[in-house]
């Protein structure tokens, strides 16, 4: 791993704790994690009604008991090739905090894992990754087992770009 | 003693209990609406008893409340104005027009001290009213002393007489007791309602049950059917709420107009009994004032030229509240000077709404001055006129679903109808299919549908179709293309066409099939899908998953300014 430079040290510092519990899934060959207190609920993957003029990565929204929530396919906004719905694919519920406010809505995920508990040692600083995610998307990187989980940001992640496209004028 | 009152000492008891803190904020409120509507019919009956004692009783109990609770403020505005009414209903001080005015100036200064409580609980600073309260309570002292204060309203015309009250015969409550429930409480209870219509819905439409042939079973759930029909209908009702209020603070806004504008006016009621759906009550507020104000402003003409056109000197503005089919109309109806087409007309073309060449019909040239920006009013008044009105008074309206129709005749009046649906939670709507989805158009907005011939389909310049519908070449909008289905069906003659119409406009919109007629409990997208042109919201079908409300707005002007389409 590159040594940290003095600005990505700096920035390290200014970050909060990253320590704590965070819930890991699979999209493609890759594990993620998310801070386990953004996550509200798991559900499994059900049939999503388009919604037009949205970008390719806003599936559309579901019946969420009642309430309406649009959902996001992760692969897709992470520039993965798109993949049938399988036996693990499911549905993680979260209140996204975008520009725009607090939105409830699903990220639909190949799988999910398990909720690890992380110290700080065990999280480093991200280098900067090619397209797919930016810097600033990622917490950090958890080495586990083995094993690197990128943490996200799902609130930085959800609010790139926004879930409808801009109408021309 | 004003100024020794510790704005923050005071907070210490509502601190300690927010439910009792909002409900003394949500009864005094009220209390000043009855205060305020008793004000105004006291205008016109300056010594009856039984108004005085109306009049009392509010300000006592609001003194009473504030003083249990610690609240020195409220209580010492709310003191000095119930002592001046006591003497007032004993029959020892008369209540002249500085007295009205004082009472008003209360009524103000209360709502605002108290409307701001929950921010202060809330840890925000006070607003700074000490001025304003030691001005009343100075001005009362002075009028109970036997001087007559200077009255503040001088600047206007010494020669308009206090216009006569709203005629608002009614008691404010009916008798029947009530409760005062949180509405976040009411509107889960109705969400829950429609979860139960849903999952009855899904049960009935089970394959199971479909094929069994048991009658017991099918009288059980038929029975279970009329129970969640009827708890429906009760959930809804209980969303709805009388326009009385919104038309009530009406009274108020238009005894300050008039006075403003010089122009005596006398506001009549009716209907206020009729019941709307809570969201729209508020949602209709604002238009409702707006459009008050453009009579009082424009429409009205100044007394001495009505009375040069032998009309009564005091103008009539009338509101009123009805269901029609099934759909409330609110009327606001004025026997001012009424629209002048001519003026009208000639500013659309200066602006270049109308081609020169086109003589559009008297209807259509009113509907004009709700374009953005119009306004043919020649100088600009504080109140109005600024042109910023009527269209945002259309967008809000038809925000609830409603539409806006003008009848005028010049010389003698205007009239604007505004029809809403009852409600705006269920919206009855065609079902359609297009590819795997499924969609609904509402009712109200569908003219027809039809299974075109093809020698009824023109194409223009190899893109754009039109159908010959009657007598009427109609755009075709092929909603497959336009949301970018799969599987949509491609040639228009083999699906069917839903003509939908929005404010005179027509579409064809090109689906798949019909699937049948439903009533759908109408969800919000989010704000995330607000723009999506064409799309309305979303409904719950009979099996749990969702169909997009259709627009036909959206889908109308999708015709002249298709928006991005994404491939799916």
């Amino acid at each position: 791993m590159e040594a940290m430079g003095n600005g990505e040290a700096g920035r390290a510092a200014g970050k909060p704790t990253l320590a704590g519990k965070y819930l890991t899934f699979v999209l493609g060959d890759e594990e993620y994690g998310v801070p386990v207190l953004k996550a509200r609920e798991i559900i499994k993957m059900m049939d999503v009604t388009p919604v037009p003029q949205t970008p390719r990565h806003v599936r559309g929204v579901i019946n969420l008991r009642g309430r309406v929530i649009p959902v996001v396919d992760l692969r897709l906004k992470f520039g993965l090739p798109p993949r049938e719905a399988a036996d693990r694919t499911c549905i993680i519920v979260v209140d996204a905090e975008l520009p725009s406010g607090c939105v409830r809505m699903g990220v639909v995920v190949d799988g999910v894992s398990e909720v690890l508990t992380l110290s700080g040692g065990e999280i480093e600083e991200a280098p900067t990754l090619g397209d797919g995610a930016s810097h600033e998307e990622l917490l950090g990187l958890a080495k586990v087992k083995g094993t690197v989980k990128i943490l996200l940001d799902l609130d930085r992640v959800l609010g790139r770009d926004g879930l409808v496209l801009p109408r021309p004028v | 003693m004003a100024e020794g009152i510790d704005p923050y000492d005071e907070l210490a008891t509502l601190a300690q209990d927010p439910e009792l803190a909002s409900m003394f904020v949500a009864e005094a409120l009220d209390h000043l609406g009855t205060i305020e509507a008793v004000v105004l019919q006291l205008e016109s009956a300056p010594a009856s008893a039984g108004l005085l004692d109306d009049l009392f009783r509010p300000f006592h109990t609001i003194k009473g409340n504030a003083g249990a609770l610690g609240l020195a403020s409220i209580q010492e505005v709310a003191h000095a104005v119930e002592s001046l009414l006591d003497l007032a209903r004993a029959g020892r001080h008369r209540l002249a027009a500085a007295e009205i005015e004082v009472v008003l100036g209360a009524v103000d200064l209360l709502t605002l001290m108290i409307r701001e409580l929950p921010a202060r609980l809330a840890g925000q600073p006070p607003a700074e009213l000490s001025a304003r309260r030691l001005a009343l309570i100075t001005r009362v002292d002075a009028l109970l002393g036997g001087e007559a204060p200077p009255d503040p309203a001088a600047g206007s015309p010494a020669a308009v007489e206090s216009p006569p009250a709203p005629l608002l015969m009614r008691r404010w409550d009916d008798g029947q007791p009530s409760i005062k429930v949180d509405t976040r409480k009411l509107d889960n209870l109705v969400d829950m309602v429609g979860e139960l219509v849903i999952a009855q819905a899904i049960l009935a439409e089970d394959p199971a049950l479909q094929s069994a042939s048991d009658e017991r079973l099918m009288r059980r759930l038929a029975q279970l059917k009329r129970i969640t029909a009827d708890l429906q209908r009760t959930a809804m009702a209980m969303r709805m709420v009388p326009v009385r209020q919104t038309f009530q603070k009406m009274g108020r806004f238009v005894r300050d107009l008039s006075r403003k504008a010089g122009k005596p006016v006398e506001l009549q009621l009716s209907g206020e009994d009729t019941e709307l759906d809570r969201k729209v009550v508020e949602e209709i507020s604002d238009p409702l004032m707006h459009m008050v104000r453009n009579s009082i402003d424009h429409g009205i003409e100044p007394p001495a030229v009505r009375e040069a056109l032998g009309k009564p000197a005091v103008a009539v503005l009338r509101l009123s509240a009805c269901h029609q089919g099934g759909s409330i109309v609110i009327e606001v109806a004025d026997d001012g000077a009424g629209l002048d087409t001519e003026k009208i007309l000639a500013k659309a073309r200066a602006r270049g709404l109308v081609p020169e060449d086109a003589s559009p019909a008297a209807a259509e040239i009113h509907q004009l001055i709700f374009q953005p920006g119009f306004s043919t009013a020649d100088t600009v008044t504080e109140l109005s006129g600024r042109g910023v009105g009527m269209d945002v008074v259309r967008r809000n309206i038809e925000a609830l679903r409603g539409r806006i129709e003008i009848h005028t005749a010049r010389g003698q009046g205007t009239t604007f109808s505004i029809r809403l649906p009852l409600t705006l939670a269920i919206v009855d709507g065609i079902l359609v299919g297009v590819g795997a989805e499924r969609f609904v158009v509402p009712t109200f907005a569908v003219c027809e549908s039809l299974r075109p011939s093809a020698s009824a389909v023109h194409e223009v310049r190899g893109r754009r179709r039109l159908v010959a519908v009657r007598d009427r070449l109609i755009p075709i909008v092929h909603l497959g293309e336009l949301f970018g289905i799969e599987g949509a069906v491609r040639d228009v003659c083999e699906g069917t066409l839903v003509v939908v119409e929005d404010n005179g406009r027509f579409a064809a919109v090109a689906v798949d099939r019909l699937l049948g007629k439903q009533e759908v409990v109408v969800k919000a997208l989010g704000e995330a899908f607000e723009h999506v042109q064409g799309v309305a919201g979303g409904a719950i079908l009979g099996d749990g998953r969702i169909g997009l409300i259709l627009d036909a707005g959206g889908l109308v002007a999708s015709i002249e300014k298709p928006s991005l389409e994404v491939a799916a």
